[in-house]
């Protein structure tokens, strides 16, 4: 519901503001703190074991050389329904995987990470997903009628709260078009979302054309989660914009339990996901 | 906060007491009273802020809202002037030995289409000597002679160049007055409530200047007989429509073109005014294939019938609508409607009353095709009020009354455009509410150089049944999260129902407002003035700028009433024969219960927005100072603001250090320096120049302190809320009209209107905002700038 709000605004605002341009601003800057990327995410009707966690440090709001990895963090998850601890080994580039990982439905998983001293750590459940039920490209839908887009379709169960992540990487572009699904307004339906772009020749943007290939994630994720991306989305969409709400720090689900004062950065989630890859015709 | 009021209540109503008798015992003379309306010669208008005095004394009355006036004074034989800024004066020798009817026709210098001359709106001598401090009135020819955006004049633009009032920047709806919100302006169209006051997201105001008599706006002291907003009045009254000859104003320009009709109907005992506006630049965008379109229209409607010599009937009504259309995804749609009946009964020379059914209305509907569901939201209220104005002596003057107003908010209902609609069926909670008051407001001349205006309102709200409300444990919506560190919602534990008959919550207040005019000689005064005032209905906007979509939200066991607190004290003075005058004033002002909203609000669609806000207070201060030239062929004002705003949010029962770690922080509203320049000059009888130059510190506003990598992208960090700011604003633009030699017996007159918005092109930002380059991915900083240079021309009317 939001995210038509927030298109509708976009829209608005973009009707009226033919006049935008790229200047240099100072901003502030923050501490730098440790940010984990804990995404271990569950590919439905494959065993999951292997999984990678990435661990960064934040930087100044206009550098460049990112990412800058973090090496020598001791990275564990525990399943606090069965108490089966998984090490992450450190591959010294950032990334921390794992082979043995075992995913189980509606269970508890807690992360680990000690870091320069520090001890950080989050908990999180494993939540099921819908299928995918239908992969399709139209015209005639999304905002332009003469726009190709992708439309992706899913059934969401009666009765039950249900919370969704849905990615969209265009392997041609450089960022991804994301969406927080929440079923409050759709609960039992099947609901389709559709990823068009509009061309802009200011930035360089070009419609959709046959040939090009869109990798299409979904995830079943937690409230707290949907909760944590609904606001990461809508501040990457249009933090800044004059409708949009004062643009807050993001507050994800781990902490430090040394000081609390400097909590890391990014979020644990376990999700299960489907996946597609659809290529325009 | 009850407590509060009660301790306040009884030495209050004491000293209003002792005042009323000392009011009673300057009566007991052998006194007449003349009484009567004053109109405008040529157009039959009634006018408001005529002044009436009696020469060499100091015994006088000013006009009200309805042309009416009332002056008492012992019998003699005096000189009887009616004086209006723009008119020519009258005066004439009377014999005061009977109480006296006196109906007055005035005549103005010029019966050009504009006039040229920009005037104080009233006679110095009543500036002085009226306790009315804080108040900005605009005469609508000085509005219309204002050089302004695509040539379509504007009366919200034209008070944000007087000191105390800003917008959010260009494009952004409503206004803001001595750092208060937009929610906190009462905007009254005739009395009705407007709840927005923009057309096409603030680029345009919602009133017709063609349709409008006068406007004023109380930006403190507000009297008594208003109440039910914090921060301002902006009391805007429509034409009543010629009564002399049937008359067509117009004008058409590059965006929208108007037309107004007026003329005596019923045997010449009325008149009637039809205006309408519309704009039609959506109507080039569509030839040019563009799907996307906006346009908007408005509708004035007045008429007015003379029953007999005491009694008058006014029928008004406006209607408005904005409509956006993008492309055959969605559509959505906007506008106020307000009617409203009045009747004018004069009991007798001395007691005036005005009663008034009103309806207003502001509604929203969006339509997504693609997901195929309609939303709708809405405010409806219909009020009763009845207004008296008792003229007991020269010395003592009596407004009182009483008010009841309905209130139905419809916050949002989803309905699915069809079977196949994904989307389900979903109504928000309705509500209903009713604010009730009852006021009494003296103006006592306590000395020929002290006068006074004193008076309180009682004002009550009854949130009322018929509606579910949620419970949370502990009767906490939201809860800081200790460990994470930030504020949760609550899941509500429960559910209470409220039947129709029953009340949720009921609140009263009483809100003094009282005001000192001390005249130091004939050419200065000193003024002083504290007023109270209760809020019961708020609008829900965690956004920088309002929107449309925004929806208001009543008082009630979550919500608390704000109750505001001003002072103000101010320096007036006229110099070199009155050409120039100067205003000074200083205010503080405190606003209890100014509810903030949690990092990550959502408030769209939301039945619960308990579990998305705090309450907290905000506090406002400065220095207002206008110079203003009155007179010549080059008249106009310099403004200059200096002021603070800034709010603080303690976590309450919700437990944590609140919002921003509960120290103050900016509001979006504050603005440091405020100044503005604004100039008419008169070449000769065919041309006439015009010119404003506008600087303002930048709007606060938060910037990322850093980033992080996540999902593949740069996420920026966000520090503190309204730390830092945007550029500073500046602006100069120009105009010039053009009048052609007329024919003196041609009724049709025309001028030309030229104008440059923005002539030094600088690209204001009307906001910056931050992400990554679609193509490097590098961080970068976008500004919005929404006017560059605007030139325009309008081709003005009068038949």
């Amino acid at each position: 519901m939001k995210s038509y709000y927030i298109i509708v605004l976009i829209a608005l605002v973009s009707l009226m503001a033919s006049c935008t341009d790229v200047i240099e601003v100072d901003v502030p800057e923050g501490p730098i703190r440790l940010t984990i990327e804990a995404s271990l995410d569950w590919e439905k009707g494959t065993a999951g074991n292997e999984q990678t966690i990435l661990l960064s440090s934040s930087t100044t709001f206009y550098d460049n050389q990112m990412p800058s990895p973090v090496t020598g963090a001791l990275v564990t998850v525990t399943n606090n329904d069965t108490g089966t601890i998984f090490n992450f080994e450190d591959q010294n580039d950032g990334r921390y995987t794992t082979a043995n990982f075992i995913p189980v439905l509606e269970n508890s998983y807690t992360l680990n990470v000690t870091h320069n001293g520090e001890r950080y750590t989050g908990t999180e459940t494993l939540f099921p997903v819908s299928d995918i039920s239908e992969v399709f490209q139209s015209k005639e839908d999304g905002e332009d009628d003469e726009a190709l887009e992708v439309n992706v379709s899913f059934q969401d169960p009666e009765g039950i709260e249900n919370y969704y992540y849905l990615r969209f990487q265009s392997r041609n572009d450089m960022l991804p078009e994301l969406f927080d699904i929440k079923d409050e307004f759709i609960d039992g339906n099947e609901a389709t979302f559709y990823y068009e772009k509009t061309e802009d020749e200011s930035n360089n943007i070009r419609e959709f054309e046959p040939g090009d290939i869109v990798d299409i994630k979904l995830l079943g994720v937690s409230e707290d989660y949907y909760n944590y991306m609904q606001l990461l989305i809508e501040q990457f969409d249009s933090a800044g914009d004059p409708f949009s709400a004062t643009p807050v720090a993001l507050v994800g689900n781990c902490i430090n339990l040394d000081d609390s004062s400097n909590a890391p950065y990014g979020y644990f989630r376990v999700t299960q996901m489907v996946q597609d890859t659809f290529t325009f015709e | 906060m009850k407590q509060k009021t009660g301790r306040l209540r009884l030495p209050w109503l004491w000293t209003g007491l002792c005042l009323l008798l000392g009011g009673l015992t300057i009566q007991a003379q052998q006194n007449f009273t003349i009484s009567g309306n004053v109109t405008d010669k040529i157009n039959g208008e009634t006018l408001f802020g005529t002044s009436i005095f009696l020469e060499g004394t100091t015994i006088g009355a000013i006009t009200n809202e309805y042309g009416f006036y009332s002056l008492t004074a012992p019998s003699g034989e005096y000189i009887l002037v009616f004086s209006h800024m723009g008119y020519k004066e009258i005066s004439m020798p009377i014999q005061l030995n009977q109480n006296l009817k006196m109906d007055m026709e005035i005549e103005e210098f010029s019966t050009q289409l504009d006039e040229v001359e920009v005037t104080a709106e009233e006679p110095e001598r009543a500036i002085l000597r009226k306790p009315e401090m804080s108040v900005s009135k605009l005469n609508i020819k000085t509005v219309k002679q204002m050089p302004v955006v695509l040539g379509e004049v504007d009366i919200i633009k034209s008070l944000q160049i007087l000191p105390g009032v800003t917008n959010n920047g260009e494009g952004s709806s409503g206004f803001h007055v001595r750092g208060g919100a937009v929610d906190q302006n009462l905007v009254l169209l005739d009395e009705a409530i407007i709840y927005n006051t923009s057309h096409m997201l603030g680029f345009f105001s919602v009133f017709n200047a063609d349709a409008v008599k006068d406007l004023k706006l109380y930006k403190g002291g507000i009297p008594a007989k208003f109440g039910g907003r914090v921060s301002s009045v902006l009391d805007v009254r429509q034409k009543d429509g010629n009564s002399k000859n049937f008359a067509l104003t117009g004008g058409i320009g590059v965006i929208s073109s108007r037309l107004a009709a007026e003329g005596p109907i019923f045997n010449d005992r009325g008149s009637f005014l039809v205006a309408g506006r519309g704009s039609y630049a959506h109507l080039f965008l569509k030839m040019a294939g563009e799907q996307n379109s906006v346009s908007f229209y408005d509708l004035n409607l007045k008429t007015n019938y003379n029953l007999s010599d005491n009694d008058k009937l006014f029928l008004s009504g406006y209607f408005g609508r904005d409509v956006f259309e993008f492309g055959g995804s969605f559509s959505s749609s906007y506008g106020n409607a307000s009617g409203n009946l009045r009747w004018n009964h004069i009991f007798n020379d001395r007691l005036f009353s005005n009663l008034s059914l009103i309806y207003s209305k502001y509604d929203y509907e969006l339509s997504i095709d693609d997901f195929s569901f309609d939303w709708i939201s809405s405010i409806k209220n219909y009020n009763a009020k009845y207004d008296f104005k008792y003229y007991f002596s020269d010395a003592f003057k009596l407004d009182f009354g009483v008010s009841t107003l309905k209130y139905e908010f419809d916050p949002g209902q989803i309905k699915p455009k069809g079977p196949d609609s994904a989307i389900n069926e979903l109504q928000l909670e309705q509500k209903s509410a009713l604010e009730s008051a009852a006021y009494v407001n003296a103006e006592h001349k306590l000395t020929d150089r002290l006068t006074a205006q004193y008076g309180v309102r009682f004002s009550h709200f009854n949130r009322m049944g018929g509606q579910k409300l949620s419970l949370y444990a502990n009767d906490q919506p939201l809860v800081y999260n200790n460990t994470l560190q930030f504020y949760q919602r609550n899941d509500p534990i429960d559910e209470v129902s409220f039947k129709k008959g029953e009340s949720i919550k009921t609140f009263s207040n009483l809100e003094p407002r009282a005001s000192l005019a001390y005249q130091l000689n004939d050419y200065s005064s000193v003024k002083f003035g504290y007023s109270r005032a209760a809020q019961y209905i708020h609008l829900l906007s965690n956004t920088s700028s309002v929107t449309p979509l925004d929806v208001w939200t009543p008082s009630g066991k979550y919500i608390k009433p704000q109750l505001s607190d001003q002072y103000a004290l101010g320096y007036f003075r006229n110099f070199m024969d009155k050409k120039y005058s100067l205003e000074a004033e200083v205010y503080y002002k405190t606003v209890d219960n100014r509810i903030d909203y949690i990092d990550g609000s959502d408030l769209i669609g939301n039945n619960t927005i308990e579990t998305e806000i705090l309450n907290g207070e905000s506090r406002a201060y400065g220095l207002e100072l206008l110079m203003r030239k009155n007179e010549g062929d080059l008249t106009g004002w310099i403004s200059y603001t200096l002021s603070k705003s800034e709010q603080r949010t303690f976590g309450g029962n919700a437990g944590g250090p609140g919002i921003n770690n509960g120290d103050w922080y900016n509001t979006p509203f504050d603005r440091t320096h405020d100044i503005s320049v604004t100039g008419a000059y008169r070449f000769n009888d065919k041309w006439s120049f015009g010119a404003n130059a506008i600087y303002q510190t930048g709007r606060p506003v938060t910037y990322p302190n850093g980033q992080y990598i996540y999902e593949g992208i740069s996420i920026a960090n966000y520090s503190q809320r309204n730390a830092d700011r945007l550029p500073d604003y500046y602006r100069l633009d120009v105009s010039a009209t053009y009048r052609p030699n007329k024919k003196p017996h041609k009724r049709w007159k025309g001028e030309w209107v030229f104008g440059i918005y923005n002539v030094f092109n600088r690209k204001n930002a009307a906001s910056i905002s931050f992400g990554q380059n679609v193509e490097t991915g590098a961080n970068e900083a976008t500004r919005t700038a929404i006017f560059g240079i605007v030139p325009s021309v309008t081709y003005n009317f009068k038949f």
